[in-house]
């Protein structure tokens, strides 16, 4: 376990050495949240509230999705430089689970950032605007466990992406694409109480609204008893589910990697 | 005058030849840049079916006042990718080649190349939306607001020019100006998709003082749309494109000339 920590923490050392760059990271984050807090203020047009949802919780889902894709950043094309530049040989003879540091040095990444970047960037928000405070001890309790099972969930459809590196000339493209998708289905963009009815029915069978949504309601106090269950266990079943998905390319694609070093 | 449009198709061909070498790579990339620039509208779709307007601008004005951004974009990035990326040919030496060939320098960046992707992945965005919002906006297509709408487009290209005319001249000086265009440039473009009048008065200033995207899309669409919201700007603004586009540009042609003279090579 210590090695992998270890990687963490010399992904978050390495970030240490660009301070110019975090800075910028802080101005970035806080334009991108600042965009969307003037569109949706515009929206509101000075309404209390919109179909029971207030401003100050479309704010809230805002900052909590943009703190969590702080935390959520990772190398996406870590599987395919190894690949291409043929040292995922190298990596592979390392006495350490590959997947394992492969998760281990995102999460120094996303340390870093959530703590160099979201945090400050916080900060500076709430001079402009006002932020929900959790509904409670419980719920911020909640909404933390259930933001790691996000992470893990999010994690999972990367690496599922990356694996396929195996058979593609490049996967820019595809995780660009999953991004776009992860992003508009998923809270990044659009609160999803606003999302169209059809659209949201499709979005229940998908893991999108397991990984930013879900944080943000338990963090609103928005689900009670059963629902807070019912949606513990649907981020459990797709952690799983992703994690054969997962485990079938990562097996195929080291099978086929064998083959052309031979 | 022949001369540059053979060099321009000389180096398109050979750039859209290393570009398309991976035919369905470049597809899904192209594709790819499409759907990430499209993000921010789609969004904006779903919220609008609840909300219908946004500063009483509805989707299809909204689409129409995106199409400009990225139509002027698409074009843009046919003639000045070397511009965007110009700190990178300081730091690798490669200007140092561009000035022993007898051509002058400018023109030779101008023309080079092209990142055919973006412009792919852009510009058909930009034409997607137009042709999607055209005709639901309420502007009668005539002689007059079609020649509007190409000299908006035109000037729109070169304020973007200008733009990074003025960074390529500061990187003589810094070479490393990733950080400036990421806030000057990038970070604004965010922002200036949208109606400006929705912003506090600040980031209104720059996008109209500094960094001029109001005048790439905003002060061209609301000649054609006449929303209610233009009666906080002065009626003038909606005429200046042109004239923002070919001062700015020229102001910045003169600083890069005058750049160039400090210009020294980083070695190999």
């Amino acid at each position: 376990m210590n090695t992998y920590i270890q990687f963490a923490a010399i992904k978050f050392r390495n970030n240490m050495a660009y301070r110019f760059e975090y800075l910028m990271g802080i101005l970035n984050t806080v334009l991108n949240f600042l965009v969307y807090w003037c569109i949706y203020k515009a929206l509101y047009g000075g309404a209390d509230e919109i179909d029971g949802i207030t401003f100050s919780m479309v704010t809230t889902n805002f900052i909590i999705s943009l703190g969590l894709t702080n935390a959520f950043s990772k190398n996406e094309m870590f599987l395919h430089d190894k690949i291409k530049q043929g040292t995922i040989a190298n990596e592979l003879l390392k006495p350490v689970n590959f997947k394992f540091r492969m998760l281990f040095e995102d999460l120094g990444d996303g340390f870093f950032k959530v703590i160099f970047n979201f945090i400050p960037a916080v900060i500076i928000a709430l001079f402009f605007t006002h932020i929900e405070p959790p509904a409670g001890i419980l719920s911020f309790s909640l909404c933390l466990i259930s933001a790691v099972l996000g992470y893990i969930v999010l994690w999972e459809i990367s690496f599922i992406v990356q694996t396929w590196a195996f058979w593609l000339f490049s996967i820019w493209g595809i995780v660009t694409i999953k991004n776009v998708i992860i992003n508009i289905f998923s809270g990044v963009l659009l609160p999803l109480w606003f999302m169209p009815e059809p659209v949201m029915n499709i979005i229940k069978f998908t893991p999108l609204d397991s990984i930013f949504f879900t944080p943000v309601q338990l963090y609103l106090g928005e689900l009670q008893g059963y629902e807070i269950i019912f949606n513990f266990s649907k981020q459990l079943l797709w952690i799983a589910v992703l994690y054969i998905i997962g485990e079938f390319f990562w097996s195929r694609g080291i099978k086929k990697l064998v083959v052309q070093g031979g | 005058m022949k001369d540059i449009f053979s060099l321009f198709f000389a180096y398109a061909k050979s750039g859209l030849k290393t570009r398309f070498q991976y035919k369905l790579d470049s597809v899904v990339a192209t594709l790819a840049v499409f759907l990430r620039e499209a993000a921010g509208i789609i969004a904006m779709y779903f919220a609008l079916l609840k909300f219908d307007t946004i500063n009483n601008w509805n989707i299809n004005e909204l689409m129409f006042l995106f199409s400009l951004i990225f139509i002027t974009y698409g074009i843009f990035i046919v003639f000045f990718m070397a511009l965007r990326d110009f700190s990178d040919w300081i730091k690798h030496g490669d200007i140092d080649r561009v000035m022993l060939r007898p051509r002058g320098i400018l023109t030779q960046l101008v023309l080079c190349g092209a990142d055919w992707l973006a412009a792919l992945g852009h510009g058909t965005l930009g034409i997607v939306l137009f042709i999607l919002s055209a005709n639901n906006v309420g502007v009668e297509w005539n002689a007059e607001t079609i020649l509007y709408y190409i000299v908006s487009i035109a000037s729109g290209v070169l304020i973007q020019g200008a733009v990074f005319l003025f960074f390529s001249a500061i990187s003589i000086y810094f070479i490393e100006t990733q950080s400036l265009k990421e806030i000057m440039y990038w970070n604004l473009r965010k922002f200036a998709g949208y109606p400006i009048s929705i912003y506090n008065k600040f980031i209104q200033s720059l996008l109209i003082f500094v960094v001029p995207f109001a005048f790439v899309n905003y002060f061209p669409a609301q000649f054609l749309l006449r929303k209610p919201d233009m009666a906080a700007y002065p009626e003038w603004f909606m005429y200046i494109s042109p004239f923002v586009g070919i001062i700015l540009y020229a102001l910045a042609y003169l600083f890069w000339k005058f750049s160039m003279r400090f210009y020294k090579s980083t070695g190999n």
